[in-house]
C-alpha cells in the first residue's frame, strides 16, 4: 500500500512557522521539493524522494503499454486528491476514465488537451506548465528541441507542477536540460526503471518495479495458443 | 436642483415605438451631460438634472449653449426650458414666448413663479374637465390659480391637482426614473488609415476593451462571452466571438484572448474599424486571493488557462472525462465540458453527483490507454489472463459478444484484446500502460 506523504496543512501552521515562511517563501519550496511516486524503491533513488515537482523529467519508454502510465499512477492519484488538476496533451491513445478511476484519479480533476500539431502541444504544454492549478502536466510532444525542453523547465518551475514529457526511446542519446530522466523497459512483472539523469542525484541506477496486473495470471500461460479454434467449433 | 427639459417635436410625427427608442439614444447622448437622464412616456420629452454638473461644465448658460449646438448638430428641432422642477420645465416648452426664445432661464423658485404666473391657464397638464371647471371659475392665468388656497384646490378639484401644482413649483419633491445605461454594449473604433496586420489592432484594441472594462465596473456585471467585429472596406465584417469559461471583466484577460485568436485569424482584408459588443452579462465571480497576495485561487487561474487554449486551438481542444454505465468498453466512458469541478475535499461519504466518477470496486481491471477504434489483429501468441466475456448492446443495435484477455506482444507490452464472438476475429482495444 503507498504510504501517505507528509503535507503541510498551512491552517496548522503556528504564527512563528508562518512568519518564517512567508519571509523567505519557504512555504512554497516546501511543496514543491518531490511528490512521491508511491514506489519505494524509487522514491530512495530519487533526491527529495520523488518526482521533482517544479521541473520536467523525461520518461522514455521502449514501447507503448509497457507500464509507462502505471508507474505514475500513484503520483497522479494523490495530486488529484489534493484537488490540482491533472493534464494529459496530445495523448497517443485515449486515457480510459474507467482504468483511471480503478487507479484512483479523480476524473473532474483530469484534463485532456488534443493539438494538431508538435507546435501546438508545445505551446499547450507550456501555458499549462506555468498554470498553478495543475499538480502534473503528462505531455507526449512529437519530436522537441532541447531548447524547448529547457522552456518547458522555466515553465514548470513557475507553476510549480509535475511536468512528464514523454519521449522515445532513442532520445536518450540526446542532450536534455530535463531534471530526470529515465529510461523504461517491460519486465515480465513489471517495469525496469533505467536513471539516465538526475539533477541532485545519482544516474546509473537500475530498478526493477513490479507493476499491479502485471503478475503474469496462471491458467491462460498454459493455453499458449489462444482458444478461438475451440470457440469457433 | 436644475432641470432642463427638452422638447423635440420632430420625434411626435414618428411612430410610438420609433420615438421611444429615439428618445432612448438620445437619452444616451445626454447622459454625457448628467447622471440623471429622464424621458417621458407619452410625450417627445427629455429631462436632464444639470444642477449636478453645471460647475463641471462652465455654469448653466455654457452648459445649455453646448447642448443646444449638438442638437443642431444633430439636425433635431427642439424647445429648451430650465426650471427648478422638471414639471415647470416641461411647461415652459409648451410657451409660445419660450418656443421663439428670449426668455431668460428661470433658475430659483421666485424667478420661476414669476414666469409661470403670466402663462395661459391652458398650459397647465391637468385634465380637460379639471381645467373647464378653473375657467368657469373666471379664472384665466396660471398665476390666479397658484393663488388660490390649497385647500380650497384640494376640495374642489380632483386629488391629483394640488400635487401637480406643488410640484409645478418646485414645492414638493418631483421625482423622475432616471434613465439607466443600456443592457447591451456596443463600442466602435474607427481607424484613419486602413491597419494591415493583426498585432497593429492590439493598440486600439487595447482602449476598447478597456472602455469596455468601464462599463462592467460602472454595471457592476461581468461577461461570458462577447463579440469581436473588424469592418473591412469593402469586404464583409469578420466576426469572432469571445467565450470565457466564466464571466469576467479584466481588459487584460480579454486582450489575451483577444490576442490569442487573432493569431490564428487571417484577415481577409485591411481593417478599417473595430467594433465591440456584448448582449449578455452576469454577476461578475468573486476574486480572491491566497494569504500571500499573489495567486488567485487555482480554480479561476484554471478558467484563465481553458480560455486561453479554446481561444487558441478551439472549443473542442481541451476536454474532461467521466464514466458512463456501459458495459461496452468503448461505451464506458464519456468527453464532458472541463472546468465542472469544484472544491470537494471532504466529500468522503461518496453520494452526492460525483459518486459516478468513482470505480466500482468489483469491476475487473482496464487499460490505462484506449484505442479509438479496435484494431483488427492476428490472433495473440501469449494471452496472460481471461476471458471475460462482454455481452451487451442488443436492444441498441451496437451489440457486442467479445471474449476479453491481457495479451503480451513481441515487444513486451501489455495489451488488451478481445476475440469477437461474431465474425471470430481477434481485435486490439488497449494497452495496459
Amino acid at each position: 500500500m503507498v504510504s501517505e506523504p507528509p503535507r503541510i496543512d498551512p491552517r496548522a501552521l503556528t504564527l512563528e512557522q508562518l512568519s518564517r515562511l512567508c519571509h523567505d517563501g519557504e512555504w512554497r519550496r516546501g511543496l514543491r521539493e518531490a511528490a512521491p511516486s508511491g514506489f519505494a524503491e524509487l522514491d530512495a533513488s530519487l533526491p527529495g524522494g520523488g518526482w521533482p515537482v517544479g521541473a520536467v523529467s523525461e520518461l522514455m519508454p521502449e514501447a507503448m503499454g509497457i507500464g509507462e502510465l502505471g508507474l505514475l499512477m500513484p503520483a497522479l492519484s494523490r495530486l488529484s486528491r489534493v484537488e490540482r488538476y491533472i493534464a494529459w496533451i496530445a495523448p497517443p491513445y485515449l486515457p480510459y476514465a474507467p482504468a483511471l478511476a480503478q487507479a484512483g484519479l479523480r476524473l473532474e480533476r483530469v484534463l485532456i488537451v488534443h493539438a494538431r500539431s508538435a507546435q501546438e502541444s508545445l505551446w499547450a504544454t507550456e501555458q499549462a506548465l506555468r498554470c498553478p492549478a495543475f499538480g502534473a502536466v503528462l505531455s507526449w510532444p512529437l519530436g522537441i528541441a532541447d531548447k524547448n525542453v529547457r522552456r518547458l523547465q522555466l515553465a514548470a518551475e513557475a507553476g510549480g507542477s509535475l511536468g512528464i514529457l514523454y519521449r522515445p526511446a532513442e532520445a536518450v542519446r540526446e542532450h536534455s536540460p530535463a531534471a530526470l530522466r529515465l529510461r523504461l523497459a517491460p519486465t515480465r512483472a513489471g517495469l525496469t526503471v533505467e536513471i539516465h539523469k538526475c539533477r541532485g542525484g545519482r544516474a546509473g541506477t537500475r530498478l526493477q518495479l513490479p507493476l499491479p496486473l502485471h503478475v503474469d495470471s496462471d491458467h491462460i500461460d498454459a493455453l499458449a495458443v489462444h482458444p478461438a479454434a475451440a470457440a469457433r467449433a | 436642483m436644475l432641470w432642463l427639459c427638452i422638447r423635440l417635436p420632430q420625434l411626435a410625427r414618428e411612430a410610438l415605438a420609433d420615438e421611444r427608442t429615439a428618445l432612448e439614444r438620445l437619452a444616451g447622448w445626454a447622459y454625457q451631460w448628467s447622471s440623471l437622464v429622464s424621458y417621458a412616456s407619452s410625450e417627445p420629452l427629455l429631462w436632464l438634472e444639470l444642477g449636478a454638473s453645471c460647475a463641471l461644465f462652465d455654469g448653466h448658460a455654457a452648459l445649455l449653449a453646448r447642448i443646444e449646438s449638438e442638437l443642431a448638430q444633430l439636425e433635431l428641432s427642439h424647445v429648451c426650458a430650465l426650471a427648478p422642477s422638471p414639471t415647470a420645465a416641461a411647461l415652459l416648452t409648451r410657451d409660445a414666448a419660450q418656443r421663439a426664445g428670449g426668455q431668460p432661464p428661470a433658475l430659483t423658485k421666485a424667478q420661476l413663479r414669476a414666469q409661470l404666473e403670466p402663462l395661459s391657464l391652458g398650459l397647465l397638464d391637468l385634465p380637460p374637465a379639471t381645467l373647464a371647471a378653473l375657467a368657469a371659475s373666471g379664472l384665466r392665468r396660471i398665476g390666479e390659480v397658484l393663488a388660490l388656497p390649497a385647500d380650497a384646490i384640494a376640495r374642489r378639484f380632483e386629488p391629483g391637482t394640488l400635487l401637480y401644482l406643488r410640484r409645478l413649483c418646485a414645492e414638493i419633491s418631483d421625482p423622475r426614473p432616471a434613465w439607466r445605461l443600456p443592457a447591451t454594449y456596443r463600442a466602435r473604433c474607427e481607424f484613419g488609415v486602413e491597419v494591415r496586420t493583426s498585432t497593429a489592432l492590439l493598440f486600439p484594441l487595447q482602449r476598447l476593451l478597456l472602455e469596455f472594462q468601464g462599463y462592467l465596473r460602472a454595471r457592476d456585471c461581468a461577461v461570458q462571452r462577447f463579440a469581436l467585429e473588424l469592418e473591412h472596406y469593402r469586404h464583409p465584417v469578420s466576426r469572432v466571438r469571445i467565450g470565457l469559461s466564466a464571466p469576467g471583466r479584466d481588459a487584460a484577460q480579454f486582450l489575451t484572448l483577444v490576442r490569442e485568436r487573432l493569431h490564428s485569424l487571417a484577415l481577409p482584408a485591411p481593417v478599417s474599424a473595430l467594433r465591440v459588443s456584448a448582449h449578455e452579462f452576469a454577476a461578475p465571480g468573486i476574486v480572491q486571493t491566497d494569504l500571500f497576495g499573489n495567486d488567485a485561487q487555482p480554480l479561476q487561474q484554471l478558467q484563465r488557462l481553458i480560455d486561453r487554449l479554446h481561444a487558441r486551438l478551439g472549443e473542442e481542444s481541451i476536454q474532461a472525462l467521466a464514466l458512463e454505465a456501459d458495459y461496452r468498453p468503448e461505451r464506458g466512458w464519456r468527453f464532458t465540458a472541463p472546468g465542472r469541478a469544484t472544491s470537494s475535499r471532504g466529500g468522503g461519504g461518496g453520494g452526492g453527483e460525483g459518486s459516478s466518477d468513482v470505480a466500482n470496486p468489483s469491476d475487473p481491471p482496464r487499460p490505462c490507454w484506449l484505442l479509438r477504434q479496435p484494431m483488427r489483429i492476428e490472433a495473440p501468441r501469449e494471452l496472460l489472463r481471461g476471458p471475460e466475456r462482454i455481452e451487451s448492446g442488443w436492444w441498441d443495435g451496437g451489440d457486442v459478444s467479445r471474449d476479453y484477455y491481457l495479451a503480451r506482444t513481441g515487444e513486451g507490452a501489455r495489451v488488451w484484446v478481445f476475440h469477437d464472438r461474431c465474425d471470430g476475429a481477434w481485435y486490439l482495444q488497449g494497452l495496459w500502460a
